[in-house]
């Protein structure tokens, strides 16, 4: 049996909502030992928002957490009150890795920051990620993904012109960020494997976000111009967008195609059994120029097509073409099957449901969904009991002063 | 100048832009990346738009902003002896990252099994975007493709119209940036046994797994997530997310609760300020004011939610992007301009950090403007960039350094066309 990639790592993961949680995810998945902290005083917020099992919301049956939170375990302290804090120092010697969320100022009003947490633990890696930084005039902005994805420059990037603005689906930027955050907090790992030695690492998910649009910032300092929406127009490809298909049940179609050069545009002239009769597509610079017309006329070409077989004899022209899927056709989709994409998992309160798989295959130590996410304080008698070795006596008194909640 | 967090690791960057990132992360990390490229340069280096709209081969943004702090050798992949010389260098290297055809490799006697036979510690990392065993693996792709395949673009644009992508294609840049994790990730398990692996990135997923968990909606609300152009949510949760201002969009998200009650307050007192929030806004106690949360909104949520709407809209018109942006930092509400590159540029935030970093790129005769770290650590820094490599520029230092190739042999292998 192969071993995890991250055997003997262990956690102390106080990050919430996105970026940290998805950033942590790797690491759970990859073997390390994760334990979650949290409390009902203040749930982390995807614990309330949908999609619900079911369609039943309940802070242990949202599936937008258990995504996030797979194979981590959770204890739940009110971190607000000393005797919480007190316990959380007891777990610090035993984590390689801290990671927090919160904005800048939390942890250290609990007397949780590095400085003292490094007290108990001299080698200890911190990764703090908030969303613009730890330092700063707007170190304390209070926002989340969807907000930070307009601040870095993607909605303004999206939509069919400057007057309709057409921003990506949900919290883009928490699915930029964490790509970064892992990366880095690995390496970090592996310096201190090499020379024994921990630090701390501030992640601003602005800053990393920018990253995925450093092209047009480069140009904007370069000449003053700046990337506006311009709805699926390229400068590499003619045609270059989503096409109309036929519908589908009721339901419409779309498929998207990318055109590079002549060859291609002829081939795929032939499979929509068109001759190339108009001049203002003859090559790639004039159908570049006339783009406009092109796409209506590649419009009234492909309207007539069911969407999956004409991307069969387009890819068999040689052609680059994929159904528009939604969320219905995702489940349906080969390619992700044969990639063993999704994953059921059985989760304590939800039972079984179908889970976003792993996004990478390793030969040798693959990952895995370990196990469902915790429900509230599913690892609570584990770790106070087994790790800090309380009595069942002192835990039902933690209890009853809402420090364990 | 380079970090030392990855110090002395050396990574082959055979990938064009589907994995270009994971080698900019690594470079940033401290590694050794050393691009190979063809004779004539890799493709990425014809990715419009040029700087000034000149075309040249160190004139592409993408180049300038991807290929950033590598380093740059030449190897003819067709000729036999430019195979050998990535065969050597892979057999010096910790990681290869790469993005061709699935089976490509293999076919010219570069694939893992036989890199790994040379140098078992090797992590070879694939970039693919299907994976590599699926009937779709070797289709042929562009980014939208791949946007469209993983389900981001259906929920991008409006009822009616065509699904968009972004002006600035982004799914190369995911898969870039997931195999830079991967790499990371089987590095660990290297440091202790000694053994490398093969990674498969898979782009498709990798925007999958960007839909915040849409996926999952058919299956548990029988309900999926349709284009509505500046709204967000399904259908009893959704809610507007982009406003017009004075000079442009604002974006913010109208909550109650635990996420936003504290927010939405702090807001209508402005609004009541200046005099654009209704009676019953002031009265609301917005902590436990959470329509949709139980997926069906009354009749009094809707009034709420479009009377909350519209009368935002209204105040934002009298205000510029930075005025609502500074009187919203101030009162703590969750809001966001829509930011150009323009706004970003100027950012006093990102100044104060010292983000944005000037490069020399005696390439172009003139300074340019980077992004900086993406995270700052407190003992070994990232490596601050320097500019993106001309094509072939460090054949000598690599081939004769690292491979030990004299001059003689670097000219042959040039006028044989392998360099």
């Amino acid at each position: 049996m192969s071993e995890f990639a991250l055997e003997g790592v262990k956690i102390l993961d106080f990050a919430w909502v996105g970026v940290g949680p998805i950033t942590t995810k790797y690491f759970a998945d990859n073997g390390a030992d994760v334990i979650r902290v949290e409390s009902l005083a203040r749930p982390d917020v995807l614990r309330l928002a949908p999609p619900w099992k079911d369609a039943r919301p309940g802070i242990n049956s949202s599936q937008f957490f258990a995504s996030y939170n797979t194979s981590k375990k959770g204890i739940t302290l009110d971190l607000g009150k000393p005797k919480a804090r007190e316990l959380v120092k007891k777990l610090v010697p035993w984590a390689d890795l801290v990671v927090e969320s919160f904005t800048p100022k939390a942890m250290r009003n609990w007397g949780l920051d590095y400085p003292k947490l490094r007290e108990l633990r001299p080698d200890l890696i911190m990764l703090s990620t908030c969303m613009q930084g730890q330092t700063g005039p707007n170190a304390l902005y209070p926002g989340f993904g969807q907000l930070m994805a307009a601040l870095s420059g993607f909605y303004y990037i999206s939509g069919y012109n400057e007057n309709s603005p057409c921003p990506p689906y949900g919290a883009y930027s928490d699915f930029v960020a964490p790509r970064f955050s892992a990366s880095v907090l690995l390496a970090a790992l592996d310096y201190r494997r090499r020379t024994g030695i921990g630090q701390y690492i501030d992640m601003s998910q602005y800053e990393a976000s920018l990253h995925n649009l450093a092209p047009a910032l480069i140009d904007y300092f370069a000449t003053g111009r700046v990337l506006g929406p311009r709805a699926n127009r390229s400068d590499r490809y003619a045609p270059h967008g989503a096409y109309p298909c036929a519908d589908e049940d009721g339901h419409e179609r779309w498929i998207a195609i990318a055109v590079a050069g002549d060859a291609q545009w002829g081939a795929m002239l032939q499979v929509l059994g068109q001759t190339a009769g108009d001049e203002r597509f003859g090559s790639n610079a004039s159908r570049l120029k006339n783009a406009s017309a092109l796409d209506e006329f590649v419009n009234s070409l492909t309207r007539a097509h069911n969407a999956y077989e004409l991307t069969d004899k387009l890819q068999a022209a040689g052609v680059a073409a994929y159904p528009v899927q939604n969320c219905v056709d995702l489940h349906q989709d080969e390619n992700l099957d044969a990639f063993d994409f999704w994953h059921w998992l059985e989760h304590k309160e939800m039972g079984p449901s179908v889970y976003e798989g792993l996004e990478h295959r390793m030969s040798r130590t693959p990952g895995a969904l370990r196990f469902a996410a915790p429900v509230m304080g599913q690892d609570n008698e584990e770790v106070f009991s087994g790790m800090l070795g309380l009595s069942a006596e002192e835990i039902e008194t933690l209890k009853k002063e809402n420090v364990i909640m | 100048m380079a970090s030392e967090l990855l110090r002395g690791f050396r990574m082959l960057d055979l990938a064009d832009e589907k994995g270009a990132l994971c080698g900019k992360i690594f470079a940033d990390m401290g590694a050794e990346v050393i691009k190979v490229e063809p004779p004539r340069g890799c493709s990425t280096r014809t990715i419009p738009p040029f700087l000034e709209d000149l075309p040249g081969s160190d004139r592409s943004l993408y180049t300038i902003a991807y290929h950033a702090g590598k380093k740059s050798v030449t190897a003819n992949l067709d000729s036999p002896a430019g195979r050998e010389l990535v065969a050597a260098l892979a057999a010096n290297s910790d990681f290869l990252v790469e993005s061709f055809e699935c089976g490509y490799l293999d076919s010219i006697g570069l694939g893992y099994a036989a890199l790994a036979e040379k140098n078992p510690r090797l992590i070879h990392t694939s970039v693919t975007p299907f994976g590599d065993t699926g009937p779709a693996r070797n289709y042929k792709w562009a980014d939208i493709i791949s946007w469209a395949a993983g389900g981001a673009m259906y929920m991008m644009g409006e009822e009616g119209k065509p699904p968009l992508q972004m002006s600035l294609p982004q799914a190369g840049l995911h898969s870039g940036g997931e195999a830079s994790v991967a790499s990371m990730l089987a590095h660990q398990a290297r440091e202790r046994d000694g053994r490398g692996q093969q990674i498969v990135v898979n782009m498709q997923a990798c925007i999958v797994w960007s839909l915040m968990n849409e996926q999952a909606m058919p299956i548990l609300h029988g309900d999926h997530i349709q284009r509505t152009g500046v709204f967000t949510g399904s259908k009893d949760t959704r809610r507007k997310m982009v406003y017009r201002c004075k000079d442009g969009h604002m974006s913010t998200l109208i909550a109650g609760g635990t996420l936003g009650g504290a927010s939405t307050k702090a807001l209508v007192a402005w609004m009541n300020e200046a005099g654009f929030a209704a009676q019953w806004m002031n009265e609301k106690d917005w902590a436990s004011w959470v329509p949709g949360m139980f997926m069906a909104l009354t009749e009094r949520d809707h009034f709420e939610i479009n009377d909350l709407e519209d009368r935002i809209q209204k105040f934002f018109m009298t205000m510029t992007k930075k005025e609502i942006y500074d009187g919203t930092l101030k009162r703590r509400i969750l809001l966001a301009p829509v930011a150009t590159a323009a706004d970003i540029a100027g950012d006093p935030q990102l100044k104060a950090r010292e983000y944005f970093v000037q490069v020399e790129h005696d390439t172009l005769g003139r300074k340019m403007t980077l992004p900086g770290a993406f995270a700052k650590l407190s003992l070994t820094p990232l490596s601050a960039p320097t500019r993106a490599p001309k094509i072939g520029e460090h054949n000598r230092e690599i081939y004769g350094g690292l491979l030990g190739l004299t001059d003689t042999r670097l000219r042959e292998l040039r006028a044989g066309g392998a360099i």
